[in-house]
């Protein structure tokens, strides 16, 4: 039997966008059936790196439960979603803003299953720490 | 070999290593513990006080009784002693009659002996009082009737307990087995439901609001910058500081120095004051510093020709300082930090960073008068790559013009006043 996957494609298969623009693109569960599965989450979201804790704002959100909704577990599901102003993504020295389109999976038995794309908002430069 | 089930590791702020389950059980039990503990107080108190005080009121019957015994009842430790009145009455009910040793329907202990007796002083032995007997049990009686204030205010421990408890296992509830991401929307929906949120419904999402920056006209240019920390509660700040610093110290070198007026020095204690001096001392020191720099530097002003600023503008800014002294350099900087806070252990800690640093202005050598102050302008233009403000809850990026100055025989001075950059205007921001 083969183990379970997520299929998770942008649009083009982009992965540079500029504010206001529109994400879209899909997800699609290989290897589970619809019994196995409890739920599926989407989310586009941002989330900070670096030397302070760690601070995360989901920007769009689905959450698809197979129990609820009368399609095929395995047929594309399809999102779309124009981005926000800000944040934007920024390589600071000790902070860091990483935006990803983040798919999970939650199974009825057994561990959750995660498949992130990274993308970049914006074209914020790289920072370096200069002398005081 | 990985272990499958970690109860606990490392952690270091909201970064557990440890099982997430694992905490959720013990939290939960830990306040199922809390909500049990409340549960059964609250069972207690009103099983065995209130619903028999509430029967005494509602439901018994009057009759008429003999007083043929009152004492002060004790009970407790003899260090801790506690006392109620008791008094024994006669009554007949249905031909029946009735000695029970009474008072009221809580039968409370009291640590004040004083109001035990005066509840007993005003009944007297061989006299009739009317009295309730319950007509279920009329055995059961009592000699006052009414409602105890503290009893219903004291229910608030346990229902505190009760609320808090169950607060906490719904949030727990609410958040097994929820994703961050899905925590997060949570969150972010219960946000958008407070109709006083100032935040609601801007555009710009963690950009700090820019009321503050704008609400102040500038003299020569449109806006008046706001400073940072003004220099006058720096000064205050260190004053009492200072104060209560020395203060203590100046107690245990007052007894040092007994020792040593005595003829009996103790050394030890000298030892042990001599670096506290040092630091108070340095307190002092910093103390008339930043008193030459706020009497002797007068105010800075600074002014921009727009605000919030945007990646790859430019604007003017006026600087003005008042004073009366020889200004050896002044110079303003445009500078960019980060900003992280983390909790390591049971502290919270700040780190920040500067990523850009920029001169947009120097002078050297002016003669400050009282009357006039000096201006001087100067251009800015940001980076069109910059990064613009950003504020969450741990992670902050903030911009700022930083004015430095050098005086004859004064300390050097700073002064920073925050500006905010906003990221590129978008033609129909989304929501």
């Amino acid at each position: 039997m083969s183990q379970p996957q997520v299929e998770l494609e942008l649009a083009g298969d982009r992965r540079q966008y500029q504010p206001g623009e529109t994400l879209s693109g899909h997800y699609r569960l290989l290897g589970v059936t619809a019994r196995e599965v409890r739920a599926v989450e989407l989310s586009v979201l941002w989330y900070t790196e670096g030397t302070g804790d760690e601070d995360l704002a989901v920007h769009f959100f689905d959450r698809f439960e197979p129990a609820t909704r009368a399609i095929e577990v395995c047929q594309p599901q399809y999102f779309g979603t124009q981005l926000p102003a800000s944040p934007l993504s920024y390589a600071g020295q000790i902070v860091k803003i990483f935006w990803c389109v983040r798919a999970r999976v939650f199974f009825t038995q057994g561990k959750d299953l995660m498949v992130e794309l990274p993308i970049v908002l914006g074209a914020v430069a790289a920072a370096k720490e200069v002398e005081e | 070999m990985s272990r499958r089930f970690r109860f606990y590791e490392k952690k270091r702020g909201d970064r557990r290593t440890g099982s997430k389950q694992f905490g959720n059980v013990g939290e939960a039990l830990f306040f199922g513990f809390f909500l049990l503990v409340g549960c059964l107080a609250l069972w207690a108190m009103g099983v065995f006080l209130i619903v028999p005080e509430w029967r005494a009121n509602r439901h018994f019957v009057e009759t008429t009784c003999v007083v043929l015994h009152k004492a002060v009842g004790q009970a407790g430790e003899p260090e801790s002693q506690r006392y109620r009145p008791e008094i024994e009455i006669e009554y007949n009910v249905d031909g029946q009659t009735f000695r029970p040793t009474i008072y009221d329907a809580t039968g409370m202990y009291s640590v004040s002996r004083a109001s035990a007796e005066e509840a007993l002083a005003r009944f007297e032995v061989g006299k009739e009082y009317p009295c309730w007997y319950d007509p279920i049990d009329p055995g059961r009686a009592v000699l006052v009737q009414g409602y105890s204030g503290w009893l219903y205010l004291s229910l608030l421990v346990p229902a505190s307990f009760i609320a808090i408890s169950t607060r906490r296992l719904i949030y727990i509830w609410l958040n097994w087995g929820t994703s961050a991401e899905r925590r997060s929307m949570m969150s972010r929906r219960a946000g958008e439901l407070e109709f006083f949120e100032e935040s609601r419904g801007k555009a710009l999402a963690n950009v700090p609001s820019d009321t503050n920056w704008t609400n102040s006209p500038g003299t020569h240019l449109a806006y008046r910058l706001p400073i940072a920390t003004t220099p006058g509660w720096t000064l205050f700040a260190l004053l009492a500081a200072c104060l209560v610093w020395n203060g203590i110290v100046a107690t245990f070198v007052v007894m040092a120095v007994r020792t040593h007026l005595v003829g009996e020095p103790d050394w030890l204690l000298t030892a042990f004051v001599v670096p506290f001096v040092v630091i108070g001392m340095m307190l002092i020191g910093f103390l008339v510093r930043q008193g030459l720099i706020t009497a002797g530097v007068g105010a800075t002003r600074l002014e921009i020709s727009n605000h919030p600023l945007y990646p790859g503008g430019e604007y003017e800014v006026l600087i003005s300082q008042a004073g009366r002294f020889q200004l050896t350099s002044l110079n303003v900087f445009l500078v960019c930090q980060e900003r992280a806070t983390y909790r390591q252990g049971t502290d919270t800690r700040t780190d920040t960073c500067t990523v850009y640093r920029e001169c947009l202005y120097t002078v050297e050598n002016v003669a400050l008068e009282d009357h006039k102050p000096f201006d001087g302008r100067c251009r800015l233009v940001l980076p069109a790559n910059a990064m613009h403000s950003f504020n969450s809850d741990h992670n902050e990026i903030g911009w700022k013009l930083v004015v430095r100055g050098s005086a004859a025989n004064r300390p050097d001075y700073e002064r920073d006043f925050p500006v905010l950059v906003h990221p590129p205007a978008v033609e129909s921001p989304p929501e």
